[in-house]
C-alpha cells in the first residue's frame, strides 16, 4: 500500500490509543499509518472471523468490511464474541458494528448482510487490500480464494475444528492458493462443528496478526506454510505447502524467478 | 519397520486417536499405507478415500514435515521411523 500522506497522518488521540503497539520493533508510526490506510474484508464474523475483526479494530485498521448473512441465534453466543444476548434474532453484522465502534470509533465499518459467493466475491474483494477468510463452508472459502488470486489480493485463511486450528496466508502468484490445497471440497465437512471460543478466538487472533504484518510490511507471513495447532495436547507446528502446477486458480498466475 | 501416523481434524475424531504406531514394510507405498489405515479405521475411510478407492485429492499429507501430494502416494516409499501426518481439510469459522 502506498502512503498517501495527509489521510494517514495520526492525530494525538490515535497516537495515544496505539501508543503501546507503536513500541513494537519494525512497526512504529509508519506501520500504524499503513494500517490506517488499509481496508480488510472479513468473511463471516463468527467465532474466528469475529475475533479477527475485533483484533483488527483494536489495532486501528482504517476500514473493515464485514460480510455475514443471517440473524443471531442463542447457540452462537458460546463463541461469537461480537454478539450480545439482547441481539438474538437481529442481524449479526449490526451487533458487530456496534461492538467494534464501541471499541474503536476511528475504524470505518461497512456491513454486508450476506455471505460471500461467486456473485459478490470479486466486488467485495476488489474494494479491500486484504481478505480474512473465515467461512464455515468450503464453497465460500474457494470463491474468495478465486477472486483474491485473480485480483492479486492477499488472503489469510483461518479455520478450526474441535481443539485444532489452521492458518495460512495466500500471496497470489507467490504461494500456493486454497485451490492448491483443496482442489475439491471435502464431501464430509459439516457446517456445524465442535468449538470452544477459546480455540476459535485463538485462530482469529493469529489471523489478525497475519493481516497486520502483511499490511504494515513487517515480520514473516505464513507464506507457503500451514500453521497447525492442537490445544488438546498443546502443540504448534508448521507444514510446508506446495503449489499445484495444474491448479486451475493460481496455475496460470506467473511465478517469481527462482 | 515401524511408522508413526498422526491424524488431524475429523480424522482424529474418526480414528479416536491423535497418533499411533503402525508396523510396515519398506516395499510398500504411501498409497498402500493410506488404504490400510482406511481399512483399520472404518470411520476414517471417507476422509481418506473416495468411493472409488482413490486418495482424496484434498487430503493434506506430510512425511517428516515435507508435503506429499495425493497423486504422488503411489510412488512414495516409506522408511523406518517416518512420521506420516494426515490432515483432511477443516473450515470451522
Amino acid at each position: 500500500m502506498e502512503d498517501t500522506g495527509q489521510r494517514s497522518e495520526l492525530d494525538a488521540a490515535e497516537r495515544n490509543r496505539y501508543e503501546w503497539q507503536l513500541w513494537v520493533p519494525d512497526f512504529g508510526e509508519a506501520g500504524q499509518r499503513r494500517l490506517k490506510e488499509a481496508t480488510v474484508l472479513v468473511s463471516r464474523i463468527g467465532g474466528v472471523g469475529g475475533t479477527a475483526a475485533l483484533q483488527l479494530a483494536a489495532a486501528g485498521i482504517g476500514k473493515l468490511i464485514l460480510a455475514h448473512g443471517g440473524e443471531l441465534r442463542l447457540n452462537d453466543l458460546n463463541r461469537q464474541l461480537l454478539m450480545t444476548t439482547d441481539w438474538i434474532g437481529k442481524p449479526r453484522v449490526e451487533s458487530a458494528r456496534r461492538r467494534l465502534r464501541e471499541l474503536n470509533p476511528h475504524v470505518e465499518i461497512e456491513t454486508i448482510e450476506a455471505n460471500i459467493d461467486e456473485g459478490n466475491a470479486a466486488d467485495l474483494i476488489g474494494r479491500a487490500d486484504l481478505v480474512v477468510s473465515a467461512a464455515p463452508l468450503f464453497a465460500e472459502r474457494l470463491a474468495m480464494n478465486r477472486a483474491a488470486v485473480q485480483l492479486g489480493k492477499p488472503l489469510v485463511d483461518c479455520a478450526m475444528y474441535d481443539l485444532e486450528g489452521r492458518l495460512t496466508t495466500v500471496l497470489p502468484g507467490r504461494t500456493p492458493c486454497l485451490a492448491c490445497l483443496y482442489p475439491e471440497p471435502p464431501p464430509h465437512w459439516k457446517r456445524e462443528f465442535p468449538v470452544f471460543s477459546a480455540v476459535s478466538s485463538t485462530v482469529g487472533s493469529l489471523a489478525a496478526m497475519e493481516a497486520i504484518k502483511v499490511l504494515a510490511g513487517f515480520g514473516e507471513p505464513l507464506a507457503s506454510r500451514l500453521l497447525v495447532f492442537d490445544l488438546r495436547n498443546p502443540c504448534f507446528e508448521t507444514l510446508p505447502l506446495r503449489r499445484r502446477p495444474d491448479c486451475p486458480v493460481c496455475g496460470p498466475i506467473s511465478r517469481p524467478a527462482p | 519397520m515401524k511408522l508413526r501416523v498422526k491424524y488431524s481434524g475429523q480424522l482424529r475424531t474418526a480414528t479416536r486417536c491423535g497418533e499411533e504406531d503402525v508396523g510396515w514394510s519398506p516395499d510398500r507405498t504411501l498409497a498402500e499405507l493410506i488404504a490400510h489405515l482406511a481399512e483399520r479405521h472404518a470411520a476414517g475411510r471417507p476422509h481418506l478415500l473416495s468411493d472409488s478407492g482413490a486418495i482424496r485429492p484434498s487430503l493434506l499429507i506430510a512425511i517428516n514435515d515435507a508435503a506429499v501430494m495425493a497423486n504422488e502416494a503411489n510412488a512414495t516409499r516409506l522408511r523406518d521411523g517416518d512420521v506420516v501426518w494426515l490432515l483432511p481439510p477443516i473450515a470451522g469459522g
